[in-house]
């Protein structure tokens, strides 16, 4: 903690842009994240920490144009309250039902999450099955630009995302789901929150009389980032969900995943539940 | 060294400007600055819920938040919410209920209980176990406290709310 | 009634029958415990919530090595740091005595690193964060040793020894050398720290006699106590030298006596408080490096110096259950009836010696004696490792024994071709039976307790039902499993004495102050002994003020542990009492001219026994006595030593002046696809003796069960290579308040006539079985019986897809 020299706390995007651009700055928001890695010295704080809690720009839940846009310091309780969560992106609000504890998901910001990036976080894998992007914000020449990138792009490794040190994550965007769209998530765990996930999976699909449409299947915890997993989708795309199809799935889902052993479980129990639960998730969507 | 910062808020109703490093979390600064022991340490990394607070109106892990971030807000501590009417409801209950053994888990789960009740006048069985389930007690076995916190709860009145989130 | 010096007896108020109105009793009621008000208000002041003017801040340099030669250690640039006292290693504290159950083991280290936990140097600084910062600053060099990572690798032949010279401050100390001491420790030519062996009859007999045999290797795990709050002490010396320790210890006397031996000073002068511990378990049993470390600092300082552990060190630095290995055989005959058992067991002792390389002792008691076994034979050893050392935790063994003894019952009772509850009440022990091993059942329920948690759950039924569902499509299975109990419920002779001293005095207003060896961990002690008070007095519960927690205030206890606070202290108070009753009543009588035993106390007043008539308040009484010719005031002692007896070197011997029983039964789900098991429901029956606090009792349960529920499903140290691989609760898994199964449990009270108002202790009692229930239920959902704990989902649905290794009784054997 030597290095830490100023708590900043900007009142506006564009101040918190200025103060990145100028370098050295470990970026705070719930802080769920940051206080215990730098306790422990996994993470190592700059000179400049600063709190993007009153940044008004990066607050709220809006839709706009078919696209909902969750703002990063929206918190996971936030998301849990909102009804447009709740009713349009469902996959994700389970993932926040599943999220730590009411003390922590009071606290810790939808940003936070993703920035932190691990291959185990909550929010990560129904987000990449719902298609969404960041939206990154900086100040490169005195005037604040946006960027955005899927966010399948946005993870390139275990704590690491194509954020650049002068960028800060302002938003999530979800293009919103047709209404019929179903939608689940799965982590594994023995206990409602406060767990890591062994693995996680998120689906989602549209239903056209017996077939599978638009299908979108993510998995967590299984390879150094959350990882969408297509050959998985194509082998869903456009056929009903018997059982054929379901083994036919799992079997291209164990191509997918590059899992590790860990303290939390061996490479090949995490591949076997990705294959049980995969098929039980999917059917358990689609009230098979 | 590293740096302080110039932060002023309001403890348990009553307005505070202080000092604090830069790097001193909320835990930290309640329990070593401010002398209220009440708030207790128990892993510093948000798993046990011993060191919950309400900021602004929200329970949190005073252990995962930084004192330099609580400048403009509200925090309020169990030597807070005992005063209140529905600690004093709560503290009633768990008492009543066997809900207390060791007891240094109790304050973390009064002040959790306190926002679980409010947020959730109606709050059940489900609820209230899902709403503590970011506490440990290691002597109870939970159930004299869901018990406490069900009958506080019930107490309140309080009629339950259409259209608030169930959860579990 | 009302022995005046002779033992205290049991009182169910036999004078309440055909009374009108009836004596008011506390005994059984819902009594709020008396600390709960200020512990829900966050004023209790935990260790770790006191600050000692002037007192200097420790933290302690542990080992990076699993097991290392010490090379060097360098210190000057710690010392160097500005706000830092003192830096110390071992060779600042040459006169150093080795602490443990064995007395194997420095404080701070020599020459040799022997696990991860290993203190190699100490610092006290101006604050927590200066010391940490001198930690970093400190320069050791180590040569490394081969690791012995588990027993197998200890008992090898060649392996390496883990105590393989003598140490403590005589051999590693020419001046004590020289002054003639004696060598602390010795060393071990071999890695066996403790052999325990017990044999009744003829196991080769009883096999002979035996219709079925099984035998099985099973396997427990390690875990630890995780007290919410972290281990810490405070420690100062006046300038004449006396020391003031604040200690979360469980046996303050035990201590007072070992920490003088350790210092080389006059137990006189050694005085310990107790602030409000933040749970025990058994893990403040016995003294921990930090503590004499701590000591020495203060010692060197001259200040006074305060440590607390961080989460993290706690789970390196405090003890756990000992992991072991066991190999059960066990027979029977044609018609159900046991024949023998054969036991040897592995205890990995860890790296030094504490109190879990002595629970072959209480093991043994489940082995021979929860049912009826003719013949018997029991070996155990406890092996050095370079693992993290083992000490006590709540049922000390008796998780272990009963884990396969019950599984055994469920395998003997199938191949007999009985059902698991007619196969245990064939064997199940009965009052007045003295084992052969010596204990001696003046009271037992356990017919009791498993006829009622049987038919509470309708066990029978739901079992067979479940294995109906074997081939069910359902990949969710149900099950349902039976485990019983036997533990200590009265004290358990281990020391030279097993008492407890209480101290009563009652003011000019009627005001009770009970002063008790026995410490307060939670469990309710400081309540349940007022109630005891209360009850004999006749006043209300306002009127007692405990005094717990100060050795030059309170008499002798030997300790809380061993569930035996309730019988053995509460004894001790009910002796002080009724002291105090006759003498009350004496002076009334002389007042009055009734005879005593036409008076009582009811109701804070003096009252004729058979109306019930008020003839003096209490307070004014008292006042009448003390400020009179006769100026008396009413104060008295009671010392209570249980009728129990040492075990001799055989291991034989009525150890414990009563025992409880208790049978638990454990329904569960279990997803085939996941592993994940779900505990349902807990339907347990306890022989208590009998219930005195009814909210107190439960609450011992229900934390009991969840804590044993932990022990089965969730909770895992993992230990690779001497390494702790999950030092935090994100990984080590408690249980959370969604994961508590229904519990319904029954009292079974059975009046022991020697417990206090009939009661037997049973702190321990409701952890014990989970486990053990829980593997039979897993057989009876999924027809697969696993040996290893814990069942954690990936380990069970290994053991149900056949992907895990059984347990195997290899090079240990």
């Amino acid at each position: 903690m030597g290095a830490l020299e100023t708590f900043r706390a900007p009142r506006s995007l564009d101040e918190a842009a200025e103060i990145l651009r100028t370098g050295n700055v470990t970026v705070l928001a719930g802080g769920t994240d940051v206080m215990p890695q730098s306790r422990i010295g996994k993470l190592k704080l700059q000179p400049v920490l600063m709190s993007l809690r009153r940044v008004p720009e990066l607050r709220g839940i809006r839709e706009e144009g078919g696209v909902v846009r969750l703002g990063a310091l929206v918190t996971i309780s936030e998301l849990l309250e909102s009804a447009l969560v709740r009713e349009r992106l469902n996959v994700l609000w389970q993932a926040c039902d599943h999220f730590a504890s009411d003390q922590i998901r009071n606290a810790a910001t939808l940003g936070g999450n993703l920035c932190n990036a691990s291959p185990a976080g909550d929010t990560l894998v129904p987000l990449l099955a719902l298609d969404a992007r960041a939206v990154l914000a900086s100040k490169p020449n005195g005037k604040v630009l946006e960027r955005r990138v899927p966010l399948a792009e946005f993870f390139t490794g275990p704590g690491r995302t194509a954020r650049t040190g002068a960028e800060l994550l302002a938003a999530v965007e979800v293009p919103l789901p047709p209404k019929d769209a179903v939608g689940e998530f799965y982590k594994h765990g023995t206990r409602p929150g406060l767990d890591i996930a062994a693995i996680a999976i998120a689906f989602t699909a549209r239903r056209e009389g017996k077939v599978l449409r638009s299908v979108r299947v993510a998995f967590g915890a299984v390879a150094p980032t959350p990882i969408r997993a297509p050959r998985t989708e194509a082998a869903l795309e456009g056929r009903a969900p018997d059982e054929q199809t379901l083994e036919a799935a799992a079997s291209a889902a164990l191509g997918e995943v590059r899992p590790i052993s860990d303290v939390r479980a061996s490479d090949w129990y995490r591949r076997e539940l990705i294959h049980n639960m995969l098929k039980r998730v999917i059917t358990h969507a689609c009230k098979l | 060294m590293p740096a302080s910062c110039d932060i002023a808020f309001t403890l348990n109703g009553v307005k505070r400007e202080l000092n604090v490093p830069a790097g001193m979390s909320a835990l930290e600064m309640l329990r070593d600055k401010l002398g209220l022991t009440g708030t207790k340490y128990g892993c510093g990394e948000g798993e046990c819920g011993a060191c919950t607070i309400l900021v602004d109106g929200r329970s949190m892990n005073s252990c995962l938040l930084f004192a330099a971030d609580c400048d403009g807000r509200e925090l309020v501590t169990i030597e807070g919410v005992a005063t209140t009417p529905r600690g004093e409801r709560l503290r009633d209950a768990f008492v009543a209920n066997g809900a207390v053994q060791c007891g240094f888990c109790t304050p973390g789960l009064m002040v959790q209980a306190s926002n679980l009740i409010e947020r959730q006048p109606g709050a059940g069985e489900a609820e209230i176990r899902r709403g503590i389930e970011g506490n440990l007690c290691r002597c109870t076995g939970y159930r004299k406290i869901i018990d406490a916190i069900a009958s506080a709860a019930g107490a309140a009145g309080a009629p339950a709310k259409e259209g608030s989130h169930g959860r579990g | 009634m009302g022995a005046v010096d002779g033992k205290p007896g049991p009182d169910p108020k036999p004078e309440n029958r055909g009374l009108t109105p009836p004596v008011p009793t506390l005994i059984g009621k819902r009594i709020p415990k008396l600390d709960a008000p200020d512990k829900a208000s966050g004023k209790t002041r935990y260790i770790h919530d006191l600050e000692v003017p002037g007192a200097l801040h420790a933290r302690i340099l542990r080992s990076t090595q699993v097991h290392a030669r010490i090379v060097s250690i360098d210190t000057s640039a710690a010392k160097a740091l500005p706000g830092v006292h003192a830096v110390i290693t071992a060779a600042d504290v040459p006169w150093q005595r080795p602490i443990g159950v064995a007395k194997d083991h420095l404080p701070l280290k020599t020459d040799r690193v022997r696990s991860l936990r290993d203190e190699v140097a100490a610092v006290a600084a101006d604050t927590e964060e200066i010391a940490e910062a001198a930690l970093k600053l400190i320069r050791v060099q180590y040569e490394p040793l081969p690791v012995v990572a588990t027993p197998d690798q200890a008992l090898a032949p060649g392996a390496p020894l883990i105590h393989p010279e003598p140490h403590g401050a005589d051999a590693s100390s020419p001046q004590l050398k020289s002054a003639g001491a004696p060598v602390a420790f010795a060393g071990k030519p071999d890695n066996i720290a403790m052999t325990f062996e017990y044999a009744q009859g003829d196991v080769a007999k009883g096999e002979a006699e035996s219709d079925f045999v099984v035998e099985d290797v099973f396997k427990l795990h390690y875990v630890t106590h995780c007290c919410m709050g972290v281990s810490g002490v405070i420690a100062e010396f006046d300038p004449n030298g006396n020391l003031l320790l604040y200690s979360n210890t469980q046996v303050p006397f035990l201590h007072k006596r070992e920490f003088a031996e350790l210092l080389g000073i006059d137990p006189a002068r050694i005085r310990i408080i107790q602030p409000p511990i933040g749970g025990g378990f058994g893990s403040k049993l016995d003294i921990y490096p930090f503590e004499p470390i701590v000591i020495f600092l203060a010692k060197i300082t001259r200040r006074p110096v305060k440590m607390v552990f961080t989460r993290e060190e706690e789970f390196l630095a405090s003890p756990t259950r000992q992991p072991v290995l066991l190999k059960l055989r066990s027979g029977c005959r044609k018609d159900g009836t046991l024949t023998f058992r054969t036991v040897e067991t592995v205890h990995d002792n860890g790296a030094y010696t504490s109190w879990g390389a002595t629970t072959p002792f209480v093991m043994m008691q489940t082995i021979s004696s929860l049912y009826r076994v003719p013949h018997c034979k029991y070996l155990t050893r406890a092996v050095y490792t370079n693992n993290p050392y083992a000490g006590s935790f709540r049922g000390y063994g008796n998780l272990q024994a009963t884990f396969a003894v019950e599984a055994h019952m469920d395998k003997l009772a199938e191949a007999v071709g009985m059902d698991g509850l007619a196969f245990r009440l064939r064997n199940a022990q009965e009052p007045g039976e003295v084992t052969p091993q010596g204990m001696h059942f003046k009271s037992c329920g356990f017919k009791d307790c498993l006829s009622t948690a049987a038919a509470r759950s309708d066990f029978l039924q739901k079992q067979a039902e479940n294995r109906a569902r074997w081939k069910d499509a359902n990949p969710v299975k149900r099950g349902v499993g039976i485990a019983s109990m036997l533990h200590v419920g009265g004290g358990a002779k281990i020391y030279p004495s097993d008492g407890c001293g209480t101290i009563l005095k009652i003011d000019d207003f009627a005001h009770v102050t009970l002063m008790t060896g026995a410490s307060e961990i939670g469990q309710g002690s400081e309540t349940v002994l007022s109630q005891l008070v209360c009850e004999e007095l006749g006043l209300p519960l306002s009127a007692v003020t405990v005094v717990n927690n100060d050795t030059d205030i309170t008499p002798w206890d030997v300790g809380v542990h061993a569930s035996r606070t309730t019988f053995i202290a509460g004894n001790s108070a009910i002796g002080a009492a009724r002291k105090a009753k006759a003498k009350i009543l004496s002076a009334a009588a002389a007042k009055t001219g009734l005879a005593e035993d036409a008076l009582d106390l009811r109701g804070g007043c003096i009252v004729r026994k058979d109306t019930g008539e008020k003839l003096f308040e209490l307070g004014k009484f008292l006042r009448g006595l003390h400020f009179s010719d006769r100026a008396e005031l009413v104060m008295t002692t009671f010392y209570y030593e249980p009728p129990s007896k040492h075990q001799d070197k055989e291991f034989r011997g009525d150890v414990s002046a009563a025992y409880a029983w208790a049978t638990q039964v454990c329904e569960i789900e279990v997803d085939t696809q996941t592993g994940i098991v779900r505990l349902l429901k807990v339907t347990g029956a306890h022989d208590v003796g009998r219930v005195l606090n009814r909210l107190g009792i439960e609450g011992q349960i229900e934390g009991g069960i969840v804590m044993g529920q932990g022990y089965a499903l969730t909770e895992d140290l993992m230990v690779e290579g001497g390494v702790v691989k999950n030092p935090n609760f994100r990984d080590y898994k408690l249980v959370t308040a969604p994961e508590i199964p229904e519990m319904d449990v029954t009292f079974i009270e059975t009046m022991d006539g020697e417990g206090p108002q009939g009661a037997k202790g049973v702190g321990e009692a409701p952890a014990i079985c989970i486990a053990a229930a829980v593997a039979n239920a897993i057989y009876n959902a999924t027809g697969t019986r696993i040996y290893a704990l814990p069942f954690t989902p990936e380990n069970v649905y290994r053991a149900l897809h056949g992907a895990a290794k059984a347990p195997a009784w290899s090079a240990a054997g």
